[in-house]
């Protein structure tokens, strides 16, 4: 087979043009690289985590009970086709600010994976989890301790310190190994938590021998199942899991109950890097596709220079599609060697940087690089394809024209008949500037959609680390009550089938938990959920019962007798799920088919959670909580004489904000990423189509040398007119942008997340926008000053037809 | 007859700006036969060969190469006409500014099942000392060798050339002239040259004199005259 003499041009067209192709590949490179070091790192981990389940022998779900379970309940829990395993553990409060969930080491059931170091033998040594030890700083060898005051520094040895500590009553350990424990690849110390928390709450192993002596009042008691046979569905599971609630809680108090589908510690990681995956893709192509575009642009240039040659070609024989493959040839070949290069990087050095992102967010156990066949075909196949298709596409439509019209350079289809109409009042400048624009409107155009897409992720990069820090102000500032305490009932108080004995114990909790406290205000809560809403999460919706004269919640509704309970909803629920004032809405029992139905009379401003607000005396009505019921207090100061044991949680700035600091770890380093990619597309867009319209213009650009304009009056010509359709493109797309960044986030987090964290973009968002846009717009309008500068005069001579 | 054109009518435009370009263009050529279309600018010459070229099209008539019509022929039969019988010089040299000499006239080569030896052209042509150059080193003169080359080199049985010496100076002029005319005798190419040079007329078999689209008087040069001889 002979070959095309034409093929000859490819290395001397990548020499000749060389800037255009290394910053197009770079950013390629760049692009592939990243994807596919994430695919591979994320295939690999979800493989990882996914044989994890059979390989740590993961449980199918945990209850908790607020008294050890007796050999008989145990007996009869197990009849309900179960295999139960103990998995109590002891939270402990350390010196750092963060809670320490320590477990004994286990053999049965949610075994552990140990990444570093060694597993605690005796007293006095833990393992801690890997990530909750990278983000405090810890590593093996070093000493830990509950927070105590007045406890000095460990001196001679690890052990001696260990010892010390806990002769003065304070929980010490050396850290003798890293772990993951396969039930907490999320730190969620709450299944309800909005999102978990790797900086504040960790999980640890010790010896049996330590464990054993920790007293008992002072653990919790959970049990792990696991079904004597498995659900075969995600279907089957489900319901499984929705009928063993209403059997366990004939058998024992149920205090919590977590099926594993509905365990957030166990899923999320996988749910998350699912959907990670699926955006890493989306980026691709979208890159892609821009990349694809400003080839198909610069493709447009080289057929408008080089039109008499196509004509002659074509006049001499050559066809359409042999001349399509070969202005074609150039990108596919600079796409696959830049999908080459950036698999390459993708498989050594990007794919450890992705894995670290997911090891800052989850604790994953140790993985193994697998060859991802799916990941080479999205990396590799797609961005050619992609490539082929739009510059195919362009090609078809551009080389369309007949031999006769190329050879005449009539590379328009609609001739234009006369020039539009300018009105000599404008100055000559400025007329020029037009008329350059006028030319250049499809190349404008590319340049619009570039920087649509790169501002989407512009200011998704800048915007999101500012939500964080609005949300964090608008918790403080929306604060129901400086403290929040929220009431332990004893399980005796609500015992249905012994009615006095429970109405004593009742009697004696409120008596109890009476305060002298003058701030505080007793208030109902409970917890109903939001009915599945495919596609979007369910999630737990706390409902707030507060007196109708509260001084925390103000102005809430009377509900008029007969009527649906009238109630505010918090303005997370109400901007999260566009409620408004006038609807209605339906939430079920979190363990049970109950419905109700509320009217929406008004929005709360309160942005830290998903709530209901309601009057309390309607509130214990509806669920039947009793006249006197309340769960807790509102108070500004901290109150001091109820006794710890009534007092389950409390619930402060810190605990609203776990969200932003988790957000923070997990997707700091993602954002810097997305601000440079926006960044690199804005670089490589203005470089490119400056370029286009300076080759495009040489001989005018030469005349005008030739006439004695000066290099920089050039330059006003034709960079000015490119500044100009930039800032006005730049600043046009920001509302657009505005608007479908915070749409695509409520969608998101709708997907993702329970809880509301509003895409709050504020004004030195735009600032910022500005600044880097102007900043890379500069750096290329520098270069291209210069270019104009070497523009020769003798370019005006040439090819004069 | 090797090429025949038969009432070839082209108009431009509609309405009051319509203008019939060719009137009914009747021609014969036998295979081998050199060719001059002359006339003013806008006489419809160009056009002429442009639809024998298959670049443009005409409003009626025909056109049969060896026997085989060229009006039911659909785009790509087209370009498989051009590519199988023709060869292009233009006035302008359109060739491929980055590659060689040698590559260019490839360029040619590469559409042929049987092109002509690219040394051995390159040697007639005067350009085997030119031919590792791209063509913004060499003179006018030489970058329309080259494409004169291209047009050759894959042996076509026409030859049409626009205005081939247009943009060259007398002295380039005669050279080009010299190298079809030794083109045609070495290769035996039908060739077609437009031009509005009077002088050229008479290193033709025959000469086409066209004026307002329609053939003025057709004249068979008994004895050619060779480019050498020519002055203008």
């Amino acid at each position: 087979m002979k070959k095309n003499p034409l093929n000859n041009r490819f290395i001397r067209d990548l020499r000749d043009d060389l800037g255009k192709y290394v910053v197009i590949a770079l950013l390629m490179i760049f692009t592939i690289g990243f994807v596919s070091g994430f695919l591979v790192a994320d295939g690999s981990m979800v493989k990882a985590y996914n044989e994890s389940f059979t390989k740590y022998n993961i449980e199918d779900g945990n209850f908790r009970t607020q008294k050890k379970m007796n050999k008989a309940q145990w007996k009869s829990v197990e009849e309900l086709g179960l295999h139960l395993y103990e998995l109590f553990y002891r939270e402990f409060a350390l010196e750092n600010g963060s809670t320490l969930r320590v477990f004994q080491n286990r053999d049965r059931v949610n075994l552990v994976c140990l990444m570093e170091g060694e597993f605690p033998a005796k007293p006095g040594e833990i393992a801690v989890d890997r990530m909750y030890a990278d983000n405090n700083g810890l590593k093996v060898g070093d000493t830990i301790r509950t927070a105590a005051a007045g406890v000095e520094e460990g001196a001679a040895g690890a052990d001696t310190a260990a010892d010390e500590q806990q002769n003065k009553g304070q929980n010490a350990w050396v850290i003798t190994g890293l772990v993951a424990l396969s039930d907490y690849s999320t730190m969620f110390s709450d299944n309800n938590d909005t999102m978990f928390d790797a900086l504040k709450f960790g999980v640890a192993v010790c010896s049996p021998e330590e464990f054993e002596q920790y007293p008992d009042k002072s653990l919790i008691y959970n049990y792990a199942w696991k079904y004597d046979d498995p659900p075969k569905t995600e279907e089957e599971e489900n319901d499984r899991g929705e009928d063993l609630v209403k059997d366990l809680s004939k058998e024992v108090k149920l205090e919590n109950y977590i099926p594993r589908y509905a365990n957030q510690a166990i899923r999320f990681t996988g749910e998350d890097m699912g959907s990670d995956r699926a955006m890493m893709e989306l980026l691709l192509y979208i890159m892609m596709v821009i990349i694809a575009f400003v080839f198909g642009v610069t493709i447009g240039n080289t057929i408008s220079q080089e039109a008499p040659v196509i004509g002659t070609l074509r006049a001499m024989g050559y066809t359409k599609g042999e001349l399509i493959r070969h202005y074609m040839a150039m990108p596919l070949l600079v796409t696959l060697i830049s999908a080459v290069i950036g698999n390459i990087l993708g498989y050594t050095f990007l794919k450890d940087v992705c894995a670290n992102m997911y090891y800052n967010s989850y604790s994953l156990p140790t993985y193994i690089t697998i060859w991802n066949a799916e990941a080479f075909v999205k990396t590799t196949i797609f961005p050619i394809v992609i490539m082929a298709v739009v510059t195919y596409s362009i090609l078809r439509w551009k080389l369309g024209l007949t031999p006769l019209q190329f050879l005449r350079r009539q590379l328009r289809r609609r001739q234009m008949k006369r020039a539009f109409p300018l009105s000599v009042r404008i100055p000559f400048f400025d007329r020029f500037r037009i008329r350059v624009i006028a030319q250049n409107i499809p190349n404008y155009l590319i340049l619009l959609v570039g920087i649509f897409f790169a501002n989407i992720l512009l200011i998704f990069g800048l915007a999101l680390p500012k939500a964080l820090d609005h949300y964090q102000e608008e918790v403080e500032r929306s604060l129901l009550a400086e403290h929040q305490y929220i009431m332990q009932i004893p399980l005796d108080a609500l015992d249905e089938d012994h009615k006095l004995q429970s109405a004593l114990k009742m009697m004696q909790f409120v008596s109890e938990t009476e305060t002298e406290n003058e701030t505080a205000e007793k208030f109902s809560a409970y917890t109903l959920r939001r009915p599945f809403d495919a596609p979007y999460k369910s999630e737990d919706v706390m409902i707030y019962g507060a007196a109708a004269d509260s001084r925390y919640v103000k102005g809430i509704p009377e509900t008029p007798e007969g009527e649906n309970p009238r109630v505010l909803i918090s303005s997370a629920y109400s901007e999260k799920y566009d409620i408004f004032a006038g609807d209605t809405i339906e939430l079920q029992e979190k363990y049970g088919a109950d419905r109700y139905t509320f009217n929406v009379a008004g929005v709360y401003d309160y942005g830290a959670s998903i709530c209901v607000f309601m009057e309390q005396k309607t509130m214990n009505q509806c669920f039947d909580l009793g006249k006197d019921y309340f769960s807790g207090y509102f108070s500004q100061t901290p109150i001091t004489d109820i006794d710890g044991k009534y007092i389950g949680s409390e619930i402060d700035l810190d605990s609203l904000t776990k969200v932003t600091r988790q957000l923070y770890i997990s997707m700091g380093s993602m954002m810097y990423l997305v601000d440079f990619f926006a960044v690199a597309i804005f670089m490589v867009l203005i470089y490119i189509l400056s370029k286009i319209i300076i080759e495009k213009n040489a001989q005018s650009i030469s005349m005008a040398k030739i006439l004695g304009y000066t290099g920089s009056e050039i330059g006003k010509l034709y960079i000015r007119s490119t500044t100009v359709v930039y800032l006005l493109c730049f600043v046009a797309t920001i509302p657009a942008v505005t608007v479908l960044i915070k749409y695509l986030m409520k969608i998101m987090i709708r997907l993702e997340m329970t809880g509301w964290i509003e895409l709050y973009v504020g004004n030195i968002v735009y600032e910022e926008m500005l600044a880097l846009g102007i900043g890379a717009y500069a750096v290329i309008a520098v270069l291209e000053y210069r270019k104009i500068g070497r523009v020769p005069m003798d370019e005006a001579l040439k090819n004069a037809e | 007859m090797f090429l025949e054109i038969k009432q070839i009518k082209k108009a431009f435009g509609q309405g009051e700006s319509r203008v019939e370009v060719l009137r009914g263009i009747d021609l014969s050529l036998e295979r081998g036969e050199f060719c001059v279309l002359l006339g003013p600018s806008g006489s419809g010459k160009s056009t002429l060969l442009n639809i024998i070229g298959g670049i443009d099209s005409a409003d009626s008539g025909e056109i049969v190469i060896g026997g085989e019509p060229m009006s039911h022929m659909r785009e790509r039969q087209l370009t498989m006409y051009r590519r199988k019988h023709l060869g292009y010089v233009f006035q302008m040299y359109n060739l491929i500014p980055n590659l060689t000499v040698r590559e260019n006239i490839e360029v040619g080569s590469y559409l042929s099942d049987k092109p002509l030896d690219v040394d051995e052209l390159l040697r007639l042509l005067g350009l085997w000392e030119h031919r590792g150059k791209v063509p913004s080193q060499l003179s006018g003169g030489q970058q329309q060798r080259t494409a004169i080359g291209r047009a050759v080199v894959k042996n076509p049985d026409i030859l049409l050339c626009d205005e081939p010496t247009g943009a060259l100076d007398y002295k380039t002029s005669k050279e080009i002239l010299k190298l079809i005319e030794q083109v045609n005798k070495t290769y035996g190419n039908t060739i077609i040259m437009v031009t509005h040079n009077d002088a050229i007329k008479y290193m033709a078999d025959t000469v086409v004199r066209i004026r307002d689209g329609a053939i003025r008087d057709t004249v068979r040069n008994k004895q050619r005259m060779s480019a050498e001889e020519l002055e203008w």
